[in-house]
């Protein structure tokens, strides 16, 4: 995803479609939750540009937290 | 060890697992639905060689990855949304078994069923405006090879005062905007911009907007809409959606 020609897809809203499919950045934007800043372990990054820092242990947590207690 | 975990995607109520036989989960496989204190939770068995501390850290960075796991979570909320409220998880909520399930269910059994509440019947859109590019700066040598000294840093600062002047006035689009979408939803919250290398789009992005939209107001959101791209034109105001609730049913995880 570095040439400049296949950026384009991924920032093509579903304007005309109700409901179709949401644009990449947009579903990231949301599931990333890019809404609050994250001091993060990992840089997820798109055609060049860091598009947010991911916390890892707080995505992780769950799993790692229950493997202690075992 | 390392073995299956269970994939979270999303919380919801009253979920008849046959609504979602025909939905793939993530690597093909099936979708569970685990009853727990009057909430269903979505989940599928996933590979901790994969979506593991290491197969994250790994994983998260590649992009094609990234894209199907997304794509996937996505599709299964929008199939749950179907049938009911839906409380989608953060990309990549793993527990370790449906126990590490439940437990998690009883920790935020309070907010699940407060964000449940708020999201029945609603829908999220998302509107974006942009402030219109500014005529391409000329070349200042080009422009006026006998330009004075003087004369470049007056026109310079003219310039310069302008494109402040453009830009304030598009924030203030934004705002006014914001204001009026917001009238008409349910609840609403501004992204943070997104980068033109990402979305192709020209200009600043000086809106990234999500409403929460109750079915019964669809039409006059429709409407605020028109109505806000016929007063600014030049704003470049784009509508996407109906999608679930996403930017109001994040739960905070700690």
């Amino acid at each position: 995803m570095t040439s400049s020609v296949e950026q384009h897809p991924l920032g093509r809203p579903d304007t005309q479609q109700a409901g179709g499919q949401i644009a990449l950045v947009d579903l990231l934007d949301r599931l990333l939750g890019t809404g609050v800043v994250l001091a993060g372990d990992v840089v997820i990054s798109l055609a060049g540009v860091d598009l947010v820092q991911v916390r890892l242990h707080a995505l992780i947590s769950t799993v790692r937290e229950e493997m202690t207690q075992r | 060890m390392v073995g299956q975990g269970r994939y979270l995607y999303a919380i919801s109520r009253d979920l008849d697992p046959a609504a979602l036989a025909d939905v793939p989960g993530l690597g093909g496989g099936r979708l569970d639905v685990l009853e727990h204190r009057g909430l269903s939770a979505v989940v599928s068995d996933v590979d901790l060689e994969e979506y593991g501390e290491e197969g994250l850290r790994r994983n998260l960075e590649r992009l094609e990855w990234l894209e199907e796991v997304a794509r996937r979570h996505d599709e299964v909320v929008h199939a749950v949304a179907e049938h009911g409220p839906v409380a989608p998880l953060r990309l990549a909520t793993i527990c370790l078994d449906d126990i590490g399930v439940r437990r998690r269910i009883d920790e935020w059994h309070a907010a699940l069923e407060q964000v449940l509440d708020r999201v029945e019947g609603r829908r999220e859109w998302s509107v974006k405006a942009f402030a219109p590019r500014a005529a391409a700066a000329q070349p200042a040598e080009s422009a006026a090879p006998a330009e004075g000294g003087a004369a470049y840093l007056r026109r310079k600062k003219a310039e310069t005062l302008t494109r402040a002047q453009g830009e304030e006035q598009a924030m203030q689009v934004a705002e006014e905007v914001h204001a009026r979408l917001s009238a008409v939803s349910e609840a609403s919250r501004r992204l943070p911009p997104q980068d033109p290398r990402l979305t192709g789009h020209v200009g600043t992005m000086t809106l990234n907007g999500a409403y929460l939209v109750d079915a019964s107001r669809g039409e006059e959101f429709a409407e605020a809409v028109r109505a806000a791209q016929a007063d600014h034109p030049d704003a470049g105001i784009d509508a996407a959606g109906p999608w679930p609730p996403y930017s109001f049913a994040m739960l905070e995880q700690r």
